[in-house]
């Protein structure tokens, strides 16, 4: 969470800031609101996806961003993981050594400094173990997390980074997931928060609750009950792709394979920069012993961009789908 | 939590991380042996009847972290040469390797890398078709689905772990007879894992369990700072060390905490204090070993590059432990050994991760020394014992697998544990029914296989109500051996939900005559809940108890308060009429709305009078304030003894101080009690005076205050206190006395500060007047010290002084920069002043350093002419105050770095470096914290503040004062050096 941007990330930050200029007026002249919205993602943008475990795993499988890239060929796109497992609205995963509310500031702020011109937001399933109890208070705290995300208060709506809401993919009746369907009515409840949060936020939406299969799939969709497994992301990536009016042929993810591997090696590198091992040493309270060594941290960064060459070389380089045998 | 808190238990967290500031030293580490298994053999000291052969070395394996042995016989490695951070560009291809020894020959003779590409594996444990790895952040199960030996198949188990520290990341694998994956987080991890019954969360170290089943996952026990060992002994008990703790051997239960716990008030301690940092566990059970040995634990001091041993007896709900002689010692450096296993010929295993250099928190990540390439796993062996004949479980059928459960052998009963887990579960349960129907219930070994027996029903268990077996859990519970009666009550938690009446079932464990079926019972009845369950667990408190388990019942009344306390607060619990029980679960819950229960139980004539002061204590500690008022009450009363009165003040005070509760109504009665002649009911009324603000005892405090008859003790805090009012009455006699030229000087001061409250200029004006005056130095110091604790003053003083006609003299304003320079504050008006008034012709206080050339004769000297026992004299000098704060052994306070061992663990130039600028190698946690409270007193230091009173905080300088060794000769100097050099190496 201990992004310091190097100069050189700086310097890129304000490129981007300048890009945003123009791009954002773009944006505010497309559709924004309604429920289920529809939403793109354009040419020279960047998207952060922020959520639980759904994404943080997709930072190894890359199933959700190799969709997206491929299903937007005309668009050059960054993508900003920062999936974290176990986490809420509320950042519960992020405090490290403070309360979960200085996590929360942390991660705004490596938004900020990461300058997206899109947001995925992932949340809901986590919060849901609480029961209906905690329903208000998730979808306050989710519009709140909206507002603070886009600096709705205090930015013009052609400065704001645009939302996309992702419900959570249902629980799937498992040996380590028993009631199944109880904990699913609890979580539709959730999704129902989410849709409306959507459309008071005039945010696009991603429905994997109501958009998922119901007829008997050949894998499980989960290993565990609640985890997707990779038959379950690529079911979930066309999701994503199907939300924003865009259909994956049938063969996509294995004709793919090779931006998804450059795309994990990509995620791979951003991970070690945004969430380095050993933060206590490098930035943290024990940082006057080994802080010097948190200079190797930003060297990270043009390795992801080096990373993020590759994988438009390699989207570049995917066969047309005539093409294929 | 508040910022404060958080960050006290962050500094906790550093000072019990480097408690014994072990590895500071190594960034001067020069002499670095060759890396040969031949001389690192040869220099090891082995104990008597023993002997050690070298099992695998590099380049078969590297850096070894973790091993296990598989129910083949086969050792699964996991290796790091990533370790401690990845670098940019830097791919993790870290490994796990298998090791075996297909001749028998006591050496590896084929290694297979059976998955690579990992980041960080500090653990693996083979088990369901491959194994279980610790990925840093996350827990990998890796199949081999085709039987080569080679991983094909990488499951992500759990996510979520931290990475805050990569030693501390989770680790030590091990499984439990229950079927359950035991393994650790160490202090710096913060780990959030979602598992399909909701997210687990775990802040700080601990051990957690794992059923990989059901995914059903928790937190087992809390606390430690680097958690590195876990054993089980045949009944399932745990045991614990901790490789930067200081206490020997933990014993682990449900829910037990330990040093460093995140959230939990109450910890409990280990077996062997000063006994420090051990890596690694393991029980000495199987019969390649001598008898003497059967039953001992086994684990390494990686950092003293030992093998250390320890003996268990049983006592109370646990046990006792005590150190025996080394197993192995190595004056080699880099000797690390840090896991150790019995392996399939009964001979012991030591994985040697073989390094010059053992931390990256105190050493750079990329120091060249560090070692990435070697490692080694000796073994060690009974000179003229058989060895064990080498089994492949898997090849055993149901009934010998079930036979091995009977034999001596730690090892062998754990693999064919392993091997029945995984065979078909109806099968097993058969066969064990009609094993168990021909055990002879005469035979010693009885109670343990019937237990064996149900282990085997609980860990096959598939969620059904045909899995469990009520009658035979019944039986154990009926078990003579209390440690098959304890292991089965935890047993009946995991069948609560099917059991008939698991309380029920529970009831006689609370009563039962063993402490330890006491503890286990509480901790299944805590788990289970429910009022009936609330109520067994409080009937404990009617009988004696040791620590570990009146700590059970306290967790248990915190666990289950909302079971017992609507029950009180209604007024229908049948514990309302039994003070033990009531006040027992109100102490441990801090539940102040049982407290009207206790006034009425007041009420009650049968009430013993001890109960009654129970009770009245009680009420004070926690009531609201028409509560205290009873308990103010009782202590003006007239009738009421002295101790019980000076007790009754302490318990409000507390309450005024935690809690900010004080007693309703006019607080009469108090005066009398501050001119009473019992100085500790004096005191605490005058203490309380100040608190509560009671206007009418300023006559008695004035009166106190100046009478000369009273001994200081009485009259200092009468003077603070009168510093708290601002009226005449109160300021007057304050003025008198730092006026007064026959009061001792100690109380004038005292009464400069006190005034310094109300009226600043005033007491600067006396205060510059008295520095002026030949003033003891003590004296100077403590009106420095005052005006520096008051927000605002300093430059008040620094006024006065300069407007004073008599000028400061150049030594009192040294010993005022001194005071400014300990205090952490930027004070520059009074720094401007007196820094003038020194004249800056003397050099800084206390500064005072060797450079590189002047160290090495400085050390030279240490060796020739240093005295260890002159320099303990030295050390335990009152003036230099080493003992009141750093720790040898047993003596010594806790609030600098323990340095029981430094000798062993610190080189000689820091050690003399430390000496000379505390400041300079500061440990994170023993620098001061400067910290302003919103009634504008300034602290520095160690101290204890409300969290809401703090206004602002900064991190001070080091705790240990400059200057302390200022006034050592050369030679005292180094007579003190050679003594802290020689500390830890007593057992070398």
């Amino acid at each position: 969470m201990n992004v310091s941007p190097s100069p050189s990330w700086k310097l890129s930050l304000t490129a981007l800031v300048l890009v945003l200029g123009t791009t954002g007026e773009l944006a505010a002249a497309e559709p924004a609101g309604g429920a289920g919205s529809q939403w793109q993602l354009h040419d020279g943008e960047r998207v952060v996806l922020l959520g639980d475990t759904l994404f943080e795993r997709d930072g190894q499988l890359g199933l959700i961003e190799t969709a997206l890239v491929t299903a937007f060929p005309e668009a050059d796109l960054e993508f900003r993981n920062l999936g974290w497992g176990g986490d809420t609205v509320w950042a519960d995963s992020r405090g490290v050594f403070d309360p979960p509310a200085k996590g929360y500031a942390r991660m705004t702020k490596l938004v900020d400094e990461l300058a997206p011109d899109v947001i995925f937001i992932a949340y809901g399933r986590n919060e849901s173990f609480a029961g209906d109890q905690q329903l208000d208070a998730f979808g306050k705290q989710l519009d709140k997390l909206c507002v603070d995300l886009c600096h709705q208060d205090s930015r013009e709506p052609s400065g704001r980074p645009r939302l996309v809401l992702v419900t959570p993919s249902p629980f799937e009746q498992q040996t380590t997931c028993p009631n199944a369907d109880a904990k699913n009515a609890v979580l539709a409840r959730y999704a129902a928060v989410i849709r409306k949060t959507a459309v008071a936020r005039q945010a696009g939406l991603v429905d994997l609750f109501a958009d998922w299969p119901t007829a008997a799939a050949a894998e499980a969709s989960t290993t565990d009950g609640m985890h997707l497994s990779p038959f379950g992301y690529q079911t979930a990536a066309r999701l994503f792709a199907a939300a924003a009016g865009r259909q994956l042929p049938d063969d996509w993810a294995t004709r793919t394979a090779s931006v998804r591997q450059q795309i994990n090696a990509k995620n791979q590198l951003f991970f070690h920069r945004w969430r380095p091992a050993n933060e206590t040493y490098l930035f943290l309270f024990r940082k006057h012993e080994q802080g010097n060594n948190a200079a190797e941290i930003p060297r990270f960064d043009p390795l992801v961009a080096a990373a993020e060459a590759d994988v438009r070389t390699a989207r570049d380089a995917l066969p047309a789908a005539g093409d294929l045998p | 939590m508040t910022l404060f808190s958080r960050l006290l238990t962050a500094t906790l967290l550093a000072l019990l991380a480097v408690a014994a500031n072990p590895a500071a030293a190594q960034r001067k580490l020069t002499d670095i042996p060759a890396p040969n298994p031949t001389a690192e053999l040869a220099d090891m000291l082995v104990a008597e009847g023993y002997e050690v052969n070298l099992f695998a070395a590099d380049p078969m394996i590297c850096k070894p972290l973790q091993m296990n042995f598989d129910p083949q016989g086969r050792l699964w490695v996991s290796s790091s040469s990533v370790y401690p951070q990845i670098q940019p560009g830097e791919v993790a291809n870290d490994t796990v390797t298998i090791l075996e020894d297909r001749d028998g020959d006591g050496q590896a003779d084929t290694h297979t890398i059976f998955a690579d590409g990992l980041l960080m594996p500090t653990a693996v444990l083979p088990g369901d078709g491959g194994c279980y790895v610790a990925n840093s952040t996350e827990m990998l199960h890796l199949a081999d689905r085709d039987g080569d030996n080679k991983a094909d198949q990488r499951r992500v188990v759990l996510s979520g772990f931290g990475a805050e520290d990569t030693h501390h990341i989770i680790h030590t694998f091990r499984w439990g007879p229950d079927a359950r994956l035991f393994f650790n987080q160490s202090i710096y991890i913060h780990s959030h894992v979602e598992t399909p019954a909701g997210v687990k969360r775990l802040n700080g170290g601990g051990i957690w369990r794992f059923l990989p089943r059901s995914l059903t996952l928790d937190v087992y026990a809390r606390g430690w700072v680097n958690t590195w060992g876990h054993a089980f002994d045949q009944w399932h008990r745990s045991l614990v060390t901790d490789g930067a703790g200081g206490e020997g051997i933990y014993y682990g239960f449900p829910g037990a905490a330990y040093q460093a716990a995140v959230g939990t008030p109450r910890i409990l301690h280990g077996m062997n204090p000063g006994s420090p940092k051990y890596c690694g566990l393991e029980f000495v059970d199987g019969p390649h070993l001598s008898d003497d040995d059967q039953g001992t634990l086994i684990t390494n001091d990686f950092r003293a590059n030992r093998v250390c041993r320890f003996r268990l007896a049983e006592q109370g709900s646990g046990f006792s432990s005590e150190q025996l002689p080394d197993l192995i010692r190595s004056r080699r450096v880099t000797f690390r050994p840090i896991d150790i296993k019995l392996g399939p010929d009964g001979a012991i295993y030591i994985a040697d991760w073989y390094n010059p250099i053992i931390q990256h928190g105190e050493v750079d990540f990329r120091d060249p020394r560090r070692d990435r390439e070697h490692g080694r796993i000796w073994r060690v062996t009974a000179k003229g014992r058989p060895l064990t004949p080498r089994i492949d479980f898997t090849r055993r059928s149901i009934p010998e697998l079930l036979n091995d459960l009977a034999t001596q052998s730690a090892y062998g009963r754990d693999m064919a544990r392993r091997v029945l887990w995984s065979r078909d579960p109806v099968s097993v349960r058969q066969a064990v029914t009609n094993w168990l129907a021909k055990l002879d219930p005469a035979a010693a070994s009885f109670d343990r296989l019937r237990l064996e027996g149900l282990r085997l029903f609980q860990a096959i268990d598939r969620g059904s109500v045909s899995d469990i077996n009520q009658p035979l859990l019944t039986e154990v519970l009926g078990s003579t051996d209390p440690r098959a009666r304890a292991a089965a009550a935890r047993i009946a938690v995991d069948w609560a939900d099917r059991l008939d009446d698991p309380v029920r079932l529970l009831t006689s464990t609370v009563t039962d005559d063993s402490m330890l079926v006491r503890l286990e019972g509480v901790r299944a009845l805590a788990a289970i809940g429910g009022p009936e369950a609330a109520a067994l667990v409080l009937q404990v408190v009617d009988h004696p108890r040791d620590d570990a388990l009146d700590y059970a019942v306290w967790l248990a009344c915190r666990e289950l308060q909302g079971d017992w306390l609507p029950a009180v607060v209604a007024g229908t619990s049948p514990m309302s009429t039994n003070p033990g029980r009531l006040l027992f679960a109100i102490e441990a819950t801090a539940a102040t709305e049982a407290i009207p229960a206790v006034v009425q139980l007041l009420q009650s004539d049968s009430l013993s009078a001890a109960d009654r002061n129970a009770a009245i204590d009680c009420i004070a500690r926690f009531g609201g304030p028409a509560e205290l008022q009873l308990a103010f009450k009782a202590a003006v009363d007239p009738a009421t003894p002295p101790a019980r009165t000076a007790a009754l003040l302490t318990h409000l005070l507390e309450s005024e101080n935690r809690r900010r509760v004080q007693p309703a109504g006019p607080l009469t009665g108090l005066e009398r009690l501050i001119t009473a002649a019992n100085p500790a009911v004096a005191k605490a009324a005058i203490e309380a005076a100040g608190r509560w603000k009671v206007e009418t005892a300023i006559d008695a405090l004035a009166r106190v205050a100046s009478d000369t008859k009273r001994p200081a003790p009485l009259r200092l805090p009468a003077i603070k206190t009168l510093g708290q009012f601002a009226s005449e009455a109160a300021v007057k006699p304050l003025d008198q006395l730092t006026r007064d030229q026959s009061t001792a000087m100690a109380l004038r001061i005292a009464a400069v500060a006190a005034l310094l409250n109300q009226q600043p200029q005033v007491a600067a004006t006396t205060a510059a007047g008295l520095l002026a005056d030949p003033l003891a130095e003590p004296n100077q110091i403590a009106i420095f010290k005052a005006f520096l604790s008051r927000q605002g003053t300093p430059a008040v003083l620094a006024a006065a002084i300069e407007a004073n006609q008599r000028p400061l003299p150049a030594s009192v304003a040294s010993v005022g920069l001194k005071q400014l320079a300990g205090s952490g504050r930027d004070e520059p008006t009074l720094k401007a002043t007196l820094k003038r008034l020194q004249g800056g012709s003397e050099q800084p206080m206390g500064r005072r350093s060797f450079s590189a050339a002047e160290m090495a004769e400085f050390l030279a000297f240490v060796q020739a002419s240093g005295s260890a026992p002159r320099g303990h004299e030295i050390y335990r000098r009152e003036k230099l105050q080493c003992v009141k704060c750093h720790r040898v052994g047993k003596e010594g306070g806790r609030v600098g770095p323990n340095l029981s061992t430094i000798g062993v663990a610190s080189q000689p130039d820091y050690i003399v470096n430390s000496l000379l600028e505390p400041a300079k190698n500061v440990k994170e946690g023993y620098n001061t914290l400067v910290v302003l409270t919103v009634d504008g007193q300034v602290a520095t230091g160690i101290l204890t503040i409300r969290a809401d009173d703090i206004d602002e905080e900064s991190a001070g300088t080091s705790l240990m004062p400059v200057g302390l060794v200022d006034q050592l000769s050369r030679q005292e100097l180094a007579d003190l050096t050679c003594y802290l050099l020689g500390l830890g190496r007593e057992g070398l």
